[in-house]
């Protein structure tokens, strides 16, 4: 008896998860199956197609192009990521205390940005960063300093850390702010009450409670770091020089299957970043558990 | 002599398919086709393109040319049955990548489709052009100024019909030349040193912009020194030679520019820079014959104060120019309407009411003999070039263009990668000659990398 | 993993009991006008590039770039440029947006049934293979999206799905993220005590489905919804690859490939007061969605957060 209602119930069950399974299998694992199948050929111009088995892995790990572009996204991960994070905990904590005066209208502009899609995003601070006629250009003429170029090789990686700091902010602190929201008030009420300063609040109370809310920004920012398209692909028509082709390696896939031609590799790369990502997770993950034991 | 006498039958169907169209009903009864004694493809008789002509036909063309709409209604109207939808699917890189992959997959892909010459090659050697000589195009090459033509003929085959070209000159904002104390355009590069310098002594201006990412202008200037980096044998067999001495040397002139001062290195065609031409940031500007009729409305506020004039010359014993863009109409194999697409692709660019309109309308400078000797074209007094006939300056220009430039087979990697090392070079201020050493050892990889015979 | 918090997964109409409380009790704290002071400062940062481009979406081509960016121009040109904007290539920009609307609003509509139905039998039942799958659904969540997106565009092509509607459409169907919010969701908001007692009065499951439990997911539906749909609504990679139609692009699309006019040389066209204005309407929507939805997107960005 139990048994044909169990029995009924898992047909139930997979009812309910095969529409998602059957979009998920041809959307998702067939090109992914795909891609890896054609990971394992080269073609070339001259003598076209042919099998080289793991003969393109082997050559991205030796082509600088890509090995610069995972090193900028190194860059971004540790220069960027803990500058946005750190902001939009600062702001969530800070909203959190109720201290500011305004705070729900606060709240909301900080979030706008994420309301603009990224393309609109970037063609905008490209205006903004014009070094003769734009914002930035117009700013700094005013207060007498010299014109910087924020297009230019040396500063276009920061300018586009900026646009992804300015866009994502409020939304990892929307994220924390909630988190925060549904620590029970009693907790630290009870701690205000022994006479702990918000920063210590803040510190030994929330940011611990919270942990799990963190650690989703966290893992969301390293997968968003890896897969930075759209900055360099509408950048590049007014920095030509500054922004190589494998600027990111997720802007390299596309200039290699779409601008070189050469599919084969681009699922390569397209591949070996998958890796490189889970991997990542994977070691941010095993840290943060780490620290979640010990505190 | 069997290449002559092939010749004379193509030129002989051509022109008989011409006399067939222009008397519209009048069909003619000789078969060229049989008349050909030495080719091996089959030429299209006067019947079948009659035929293709009056059957009800759907033409996709892909173009970013704007607004090039009109001229395609003008066609419409002339063959009512054909029926072209345009698309423009981006411009430049993005655009190419959309045709390899359409035609890669083999459907979704245009008909007939805009190239730019340096790139003919490119899309030739993965066989992706239709051959258009058995269509009558290799009767049209005498209606052509010879280097353009040549920039679309691969051996024996036609690849493309040509629409515009960008022979090389100089455009100059007048009244800050003369602020400056400059009275003559500069006729050697060594005058255009001595003028770049009163201009940055005397005014607040540039005598020009050298965008570092505009590969096709750098060649182009390459190309009027008579320099040959690129070769291709249309097989197996490139020539890269971006770095030889002779590269290295207009080069030199230019890092002196540079680094002095003398020439600003802004990107070229963003906000920043149609401002730098509008508010006098850059005097002049070294570009293609397409220009002045888009920098009158691209810097409108100056009107009046712009002149024309030929690039300055290395030996002004050999006046000479390079070319920077333009574009050809070339046919792709997938279709399956090849002859009413051929005829797309030539009736836009060569009957006179489009191709005239293509001037005064999309900036166009004409390839076809027809059209820059056409009174209506040469004639015309440019306001904004304070009634200068541009257009007579730019026609002789045109006759000055070293008509053996050839491309490589791989344009799309060559410009970004000359982008990496060149340009990078040019925007760092930096050491240009190490800058075409890169260039070429990149150049050099990839073309090994992709199989090709490389020779030095 | 650490479901140790309270959540904050109940449906959100009304605010908590705690969050009254706490409301009283912020009202009685010291205000810091230091506090004040630097979340307005950084507060500009956030919007000054959005008033930057409200201003300049009221300026013609030449104030554009001659007149201080962040205050109006020599003339109020806002109406004039979004007649431009909407005279471009015969009205193209409105079918853009509509296209847009279609596509973010069919694939949100989508993915959101299919996560929620996934997302609920995770939660709700137990059956074979239900931890792998689940596992293998949360690693999707890591594969980046382009590198999916060539492959995607080779199968498409030979089905013969590019450069139509379903080649933006169906692969946003696919929302691991979203079966993951949904179950996470659905173990809180729908008690197994409330599905109990529906079996004992002789309901079906998928009848429970249907009349009780949808209900109670409501709001967690919403939140995927949302982000769904902001995600389509804002995808260039996509539609760059799959699209070849001007009449079939979305917005990002679209506007990118304007602002690429500047740079078609001889053919070139300087329309950037027209980008400018149609960048500043297309944002429009989106902001009036998350004003408009606020409690929903708060409440079930926390879901993911608590319970992460």
């Amino acid at each position: 008896m139990t048994n044909a209602i169990q029995r009924k119930q898992h047909l139930v069950a997979y009812g309910f998860i095969l529409p998602f399974f059957a979009v998920f299998a041809t959307m998702f694992i067939a090109p992914l199956a795909y891609s890896g199948y054609l990971s394992f050929f080269a073609h070339k111009l001259v003598g076209g197609v042919k099998f080289v088995a793991f003969g393109n892995y082997v050559r991205a790990f030796q082509d600088p192009a890509f090995l610069f572009g995972l090193g900028r996204t190194a860059l971004i991960l540790l220069v960027q990521v803990p500058i946005m994070l750190g902001l939009a905990l600062f702001f969530a904590l800070a909203l959190d205390s109720g201290r500011a005066r305004g705070s729900k209208a606060v709240r909301l502009l900080i979030f706008l940005p994420f309301a603009v899609p990224g393309v609109v995003a970037v063609l905008m601070w490209g205006y903004i960063y014009g070094q003769d006629f734009g914002l930035t250009g117009q700013i700094t003429r005013a207060l007498g300093l010299p014109p910087t170029d924020f297009l230019s090789d040396q500063l276009i990686l920061f300018s586009i850390m900026n646009i992804v700091t300015w866009a994502f902010v409020g939304y990892n602190m929307i994220i924390l702010y909630a988190a925060l929201k549904s620590i029970p008030s009693e907790l630290h009420e009870a701690a205000e009450i022994d006479g702990a300063s918000q920063w210590r609040l803040a510190w030994s109370v929330k940011i611990p409670m919270i942990w799990p809310a963190i650690f989703l920004t966290i893992i969301f920012s390293v997968i968003g770091s890896f897969q930075i398209f759209n900055e360099p692909k509408l950048l590049v028509e007014i920095a030509p020089t500054a922004i190589t082709q494998g600027f990111t390696p997720n802007f390299y896939a596309f200039n290699v299957a779409f601008v070189n031609q050469d599919i084969n590799y681009a699922a390569a790369i397209a591949f070996l970043l998958g890796f490189v990502i889970m991997i990542v997770s994977y070691v941010v993950q095993l840290s943060m558990h780490k620290r979640e034991v010990q505190s | 002599m069997r290449q002559g006498a092939r010749k004379a039958a193509v030129a002989i169907t051509s022109i008989a398919a011409v006399a067939a169209l222009t008397l519209a009903g009048c069909t003619s009864d000789t078969d060229p086709g049989s008349d050909n004694t030495g080719g091996t493809s089959d030429e299209i008789t006067d019947a079948q393109r009659e035929e293709a002509l009056n059957t009800p036909t759907d033409l996709t063309f892909w173009t970013w040319v704007p607004d090039v709409q009109d001229q395609v209604d003008m066609f419409e109207k002339e063959y009512p049955e054909i029926h072209v939808k345009v698309e423009n699917v981006g411009q430049g890189l993005d655009h190419y990548s959309k045709v390899r992959t359409a035609s890669k997959a083999g459907t979704g892909g245009p008909d007939v489709v805009q190239l730019e010459y340096q790139f003919i090659s490119s899309f030739a050697q993965t066989g992706e052009l239709l051959d258009l000589t058995p269509y009558g195009a290799a009767g049209i090459a005498d209606d052509y100024v010879p280097w353009v033509w040549k920039q679309v003929v691969s051996g024996d085959q036609v690849l493309a019909i040509p629409q515009d070209s960008g022979p090389m000159g100089n455009l100059y904002r007048e009244d800050i030349m003369t602020a400056a104390g400059v009275t003559e355009p500069p006729a050697t590069w060594a005058d255009y040193k001595t003028a770049a310098e009163k201009v940055r002594a005397n005014t607040d201006s540039y005598i020009s912009n050298m965008a570092p990412g505009q590969g096709a202008g750098w060649l182009g200037l390459l190309w009027q020194a008579g320099v040959k980096p690129f070769g291709y044998d249309g097989s197996e067999n490139v020539t890269i030679n971006v770095n030889s001495p002779e590269a290295k040397e207009v080069m030199a002139y230019w890092q002196d520019m540079i680094q002095n001062d003398l020439v600003s290195i802004d990107p070229d065609f963003n906000d920043e820079w149609y401002q730098g031409l509008n508010q006098g940031k850059y005097a002049g500007w070294l570009t293609a014959a397409w220009a002045p009729v888009f920098l009158s409305g691209a810097a409108e506020d100056t009107s009046g104060l712009w002149r024309a004039a030929p690039l300055p010359q290395w030996d002004t014993s050999k006046p000479a120019s390079g070319n920077q863009g333009g574009s050809a109409d070339a046919v792709l194999k997938t279709t399956k309407n090849p002859i009413a697409a051929y005829e797309l692709a030539k009736w836009i660019n060569s009957a006179q009411e489009p191709a005239l309109l293509f001037t005064t309308q999309q900036n166009f400078f004409p390839t076809a003999i027809s059209v820059l000797e056409d009174p209506v074209f040469v004639d015309q007094e440019s306001d904004f070039y304070g009634g200068q006939q541009v257009n007579k300056l730019f026609a002789d220009i045109s006759t000055t263009v070293d008509t053996d430039w050839q491309w490589l087979p791989f344009m799309e990697f060559a410009y970004s990668s000359f982008n990496e090392t060149f340009g990078a070079a040019v925007a760092a201020k930096g050491d240009l000659a190490a800058g075409l050493d890169a260039w070429q050892d990149a150049l050099v990889d990839y073309a090994q990398q992709q199989g090709f015979t490389v020779n030095g | 993993m650490t479901a140790q918090l309270t959540p904050v997964t109940a449906p959100p109409r009304t605010p908590s009991k705690s969050d009254k409380r706490r409301k009283a009790a912020s009202r009685g704290k010291r205000r810091s006008n230091l506090l004040t002071l630097v979340m307005w400062l950084s507060v500009l940062y956030f919007i000054v590039p959005l008033i930057w481009l409200f201003m300049s979406a009221t300026k013609d081509n030449s104030d554009l770039f001659t007149t201080f960016g962040l205050w109006f121009g020599h003339d109020f040109n806002l109406f004039a440029n979004i007649r431009a904007v909407f005279a471009y290539q015969d009205g193209i920009y409105a079918r853009w947006a509509l296209n847009t609307g279609i596509y973010a609003g069919v694939a949100a509509v989508g993915a959101t049934a299919l996560a929620t139905m996934a997302g609920y039998a995770f939660a709700k039942y137990k059956f074979p293979g239900d931890k792998l799958l689940f596992a293998i659904t949360l690693g999707a969540i890591m594969i980046p999206l382009t590198a999916l997106a060539i492959p995607t565009y080779l199968l498409f092509s030979s089905a013969h799905l590019t450069d139509t509607p379903w080649a933006v459409i169906l692969p946003s169907l696919v929302s691991p993220f979203g079966v993951f919010l949904m179950r996470v969701y659905a173990a809180d908001a729908v008690p197994d005590s409330l599905m109990q007692a529906a079996r004992v009065d002789g309901a079906g499951e998928y009848r429970i489905f249907w009349t009780v439990s949808l209900r109670l997911l409501a709001p967690g539906m919403v939140t995927v919804m949302l982000f769904t749909f902001v995600a389509t609504w804002n995808n260039y990679f996509l539609p760059l690859i799959m699209l070849n139609s001007g009449r079939l692009l979305p917005l990002t699309v679209g506007l990118a490939q304007q602002q690429a006019t500047s740079a078609a040389g001889g053919g070139a066209q300087a329309l950037f007061s027209t980008v400018i204005a149609g960048a500043f309407l297309s944002i429009i929507p989106l902001v009036i969605v998350f004003l408009y939805l606020q409690r929903f997107w708060q409440t079930g960005l926390a879901t993911g957060g608590v319970k992460g």
